[in-house]
């Protein structure tokens, strides 16, 4: 118990490895329990933070920059990927009048 | 569940092969890396906010909350030591891309038939085996007595986070990167425009009695026009 409190009053590299491993999990639920095509384009984004956060703890315990630096070009492509993914979205929209994604099988088998 | 189990243990033989490098045992810090109290309020922020994303009907509330979260993972950027990203991400996260998502919410106002993707008891007895076994390495994490381990030394040096230093790093060793990126983000903004562009065919069903709009910028309000038909 002792060490328990101990672990919850000094913030160590590990807890942020925590969080970011909590926010990768509600990520993946949302992209799997969730049917809405934006729901799961923000869970995506999600699951981008949840990885930029383990680089910049990384980045951090080893005083290297060059985590940061990756975690910079993380937050362009999830830019990119947010336009791209969004202009689909309406795209897919316009045809189908839809964006459920359980609809969308058109391509299956 | 063996593939989040491996996961959590790879990342906790990073963190140990990391400590190796680390600084001697005479700087570490007893105060840890951050304050405590900021730590645990923005990760229940953060948490809060994430599991409310995707948990919402509201599509607009589900923006917001995503909004929420990236303001506390900002947060706790600035927490790391990593101030100019953090401004970053409450530039890129909680403007441009919020005010993204918002617009495309708007333009598709639909409701949801039917929004959970769960069918098969077989697949929602999994979901739950996976989110407890994660739950239970995560607390079991937290009670070890090793999660004091990687506890790092304390103060960064001064030069540590700032955006000279990002800077020296993206115009020296991380140009090929930089540039790729600027590349990157040119052929994305192009690939939205084409993708988004109203094309010239027949309009809808639904606006077939309705007189005709200029080709140009007029599918977005066809579309805010028929979501706002089909709300009432």
């Amino acid at each position: 118990m002792q060490q328990f409190w101990q672990n919850m009053s000094v913030i160590s590299t590990e807890h942020f490895l925590i969080l970011g491993v909590v926010l990768f999990a509600i990520g993946v639920f949302g992209v799997f329990l969730r049917r809405n095509a934006l729901i799961t384009l923000m869970s995506i984004e999600l699951i981008l933070n949840a990885a930029n956060l383990t680089l910049l703890a990384f980045a951090r315990a080893q005083q290297d920059m060059r985590g940061q630096a990756l975690a910079l070009l993380v937050i362009a492509v999830a830019a990119a990927e947010a336009a791209i993914g969004l202009a689909i979205v309406v795209g897919v929209f316009r045809n189908r009048h839809n964006t459920n994604l359980d609809d969308l099988t058109l391509l299956r088998y | 569940m063996m593939g989040l189990g491996s996961v959590s243990s790879s990342l906790l033989l990073l963190g140990q092969a990391a400590q190796v490098q680390q600084v001697p045992a005479a700087s570490l810090s007893v105060q840890g890396m951050a304050p405590a109290w900021a730590f645990w309020i923005l990760s229940v922020l953060t948490v809060v906010g994430a599991l409310s994303t995707i948990l919402r009907r509201n599509l607009i509330g589900a923006v917001m909350s995503m909004v929420a979260t990236f303001f506390g993972i900002a947060s706790l950027y600035a927490l790391l030591s990593a101030h100019f990203l953090a401004a970053i991400q409450v530039l890129v996260y909680a403007g441009a891309i919020m005010v993204l998502f918002v617009f495309v919410i708007m333009v598709l106002n639909r409701e949801e038939a039917e929004p959970w993707a769960l069918r098969s008891p077989v697949i929602k007895a999994l979901g739950t085996g996976s989110l407890v076994y994660l739950a239970v390495r995560l607390g079991e994490m937290l009670l070890s007595p090793k999660a004091g381990v990687l506890q790092t030394a304390g103060h960064p040096s001064g030069e540590y986070g700032t955006v000279a230093s990002i800077g020296d790093y993206f115009f020296t060793k991380f140009l090929f990167p930089f540039e790729a990126i600027s590349i990157l983000l040119v052929i994305a903004v192009i690939g939205a425009v084409v993708l988004a562009r109203t094309v010239a065919k027949p309009t809808s069903v639904h606006e077939a009695g309705a007189a005709p709009l200029p080709s140009s910028n007029g599918d977005g309000d066809d579309a805010a026009a028929d979501a706002s038909h089909g709300g009432h």
